[in-house]
């Protein structure tokens, strides 16, 4: 190490010092000068996976970007693209460097551009430290995943360019801080307690789509599942237990606060790189709605960018309905899940644990829009809608004229019949929509076979933060 | 600060877990509201004392306040 680095690792805001511990202990290596630029990149390893990293120069400017410094970055990319490794933002930075002009927007640009050349091809992961503005706002959401530690701030314009343009008076935190960005604009996939806490994060996901594996790279025990679902259909019941008992060991999940009623968790099956996404009945009664459907749809392109295979867990009564939703581009929004789905070409297994109704049936990975295997549960149910509702309209003639008191039993029974004809578990197989029932005490071997028989396949796409 | 549950989703209120006045912790069932052929439960996401809003058998509208917890 030079002297100036030296001296610079003092301040722990440093890019030499973030880079440091950025990486696993005594791996980094520079890759640009350390200098004046505003931004320092270098490679080394993530819990021993080959990965290439930058950091903005808080301590210069506010880490404001000149041309200089968008060089590095765009060199950075250039070496990650060669290397075919990931690649790790660390963003605490005002934006464009106010006196280099229109120079350092037209460096921000080229980010940009080498952002989206990188898209689909090495994993991008954005850590945001500080307050990021302008463009290392936008540098940040263009890449794969966002991971943001507490005093991470993004936002287009700052509280003070907001109290003069329009006079509102807000503050950074309200404007772009951890409430805003991981529930409710869905910016950030995952909050972290800590800047330390932000880097593990950072390792473990570099690692996750870098390194990932194949089944059997780590033994596969059968866990007997079926406890961690409630007794009565209509209960709800939290999904997260489900997922990581499903996994090796619990994974690193995206976008927790937002949208909640979908879960999307990266990890490891049998020591082999997955993605779940899984219906949450907790919340929303597991429905699909706009922002689910988006959130979920961006999930499945990511991974199937990065050749990771899906596991898709279904327990979903339908779409949101109403104006609210159709309001928010349902339709519109929930399109790009069909989408992702239909086009994508990883190994992708699809779970109906208890049902899968309707519109949301069809979208959750469904034999149609091109699954590698749809396995279902004893007891569980495929159709258009719940049996009672079918009955209901199908029959409304007959339940009207038999009166109130006799309705409930006559539903019953009708939907019994209906049930036989349409929605039950071995018509499903019958038509091929089902491959097979599976018991929940032998899952995660056969999920983890059909991952592992199945051609492991890649989609040739970027990865447009949907 | 008091936080104020609101419903997620139009939805009957099937049943009122806490009672008035009651300290609740985060995660504690307040609600049990039926929509989409499903109970769904409303969940405090803060604790408190919590005061209820609706009764058993209401028809609550999305954004609808279900619940404060001071």
């Amino acid at each position: 190490m030079t002297a100036t680095e030296t001296s610079a690792a003092l301040d722990p805001r440093s890019p030499s010092a973030r880079l440091a511990a950025l990486f696993d202990e005594g791996t980094f290596e520079p890759i640009t000068a350390v200098d004046d630029s505003g931004v320092l990149a270098g490679v080394g390893h993530m819990l021993g996976t080959p990965a290439v990293a930058f950091s903005s120069d808080p301590t210069i400017q506010g880490g404001a970007l000149g041309s200089a410094g968008c060089n590095a970055i765009v060199a950075a990319y250039d070496r990650a693209l060669a290397d075919g490794a990931p690649i790790v933002g660390l963003w605490h930075s005002g934006g464009a460097r106010l006196r280099e002009g229109a120079e350092s927007l037209d460096g921000i640009g080229r980010i940009f551009a080498a952002m989206t050349r990188a898209s689909g091809k090495v994993p991008q992961i954005s850590v945001v430290l500080g307050p990021s503005a302008g463009g290392a706002a936008y540098g940040p959401a263009l890449t794969d995943i966002v991971i943001m530690a507490p005093n991470g701030r993004i936002f287009v314009t700052g509280p003070d360019v907001v109290r003069s343009v329009t006079g509102e008076d807000v503050d950074m935190e309200r404007l772009g801080g951890a409430e805003v960005h991981g529930r409710r604009s869905g910016v950030v996939h995952l909050l972290t307690d800590s800047d330390l806490d932000a880097f593990a994060r950072a390792r473990e996901l570099a690692d996750l789509l870098g390194n990932q594996g194949k089944v059997g790279d780590t033994e596969l025990v059968d866990i007997d599942l079926e406890g961690l679902l409630p007794e009565g259909a209509k209960r709800a019941y939290d999904v997260h237990p489900l997922v990581n008992g499903l996994l090796d060991s619990p994974g690193v999940e995206l976008h927790q606060k937002w949208a909640p009623n979908i879960v999307t968790t990266l990890g490891r099956l049998g020591g082999r790189t997955v993605g779940v996404v899984a219906n949450n009945p907790l919340r929303l009664g597991g429905c699909l709605d706009a922002t689910s459907a988006e959130k979920a749809a961006r999930f499945v392109r990511t991974c199937d960018a990065f050749g990771v295979p899906l596991i898709v867990l279904v327990d979903v009564p339908g779409y949101l309905p109403g104006l609210g939703q159709e309001w928010d581009g349902v339709v519109r929004r929930g399109a790009k899940l069909l989408h992702a789905f239909a086009e994508c070409v990883v190994p992708r297994v699809t779970l109906i644990t208890r049902k899968a109704y309707g519109g949301a049936y069809i979208a959750m990975n469904s034999r149609a829009l091109g699954a590698t295997k749809v396995l279902a549960w004893p007891g569980a149910e495929v159709a258009v809608m719940g049996s009672v509702a079918a009955v209901r309209i199908l029959h409304r003639r007959k339940l009207a004229e038999v009166g109130e008191a006799l309705r409930p039993s006559l539903e019953l029974e009708l939907a019994a019949e209906h049930e036989k004809l349409a929605g039950g578990i071995d018509k499903a197989i019958e038509m091929g929509v089902v491959d097979n029932v599976v018991s929940p005490k032998e899952t995660r071997s056969v999920i983890a076979a059909t991952i592992a028989d199945a051609p492991q396949a890649r989609g040739a796409h970027g990865n447009i933060p949907l | 600060m008091a936080e104020e549950v609101r419903a997620e989703l139009v939805a009957n209120v099937w049943k009122v877990v806490v009672t008035e006045g009651q300290q609740v912790e985060d995660g504690d069932t307040l609600v049990i509201l039926e929509s989409m052929k499903m109970e769904i439960p409303v969940v405090a996401e803060s604790a408190g004392t919590v005061s209820v809003k609706i009764a058993e058998g209401d028809v609550v509208q999305e954004g609808d306040l279900i619940a404060v917890i001071e």
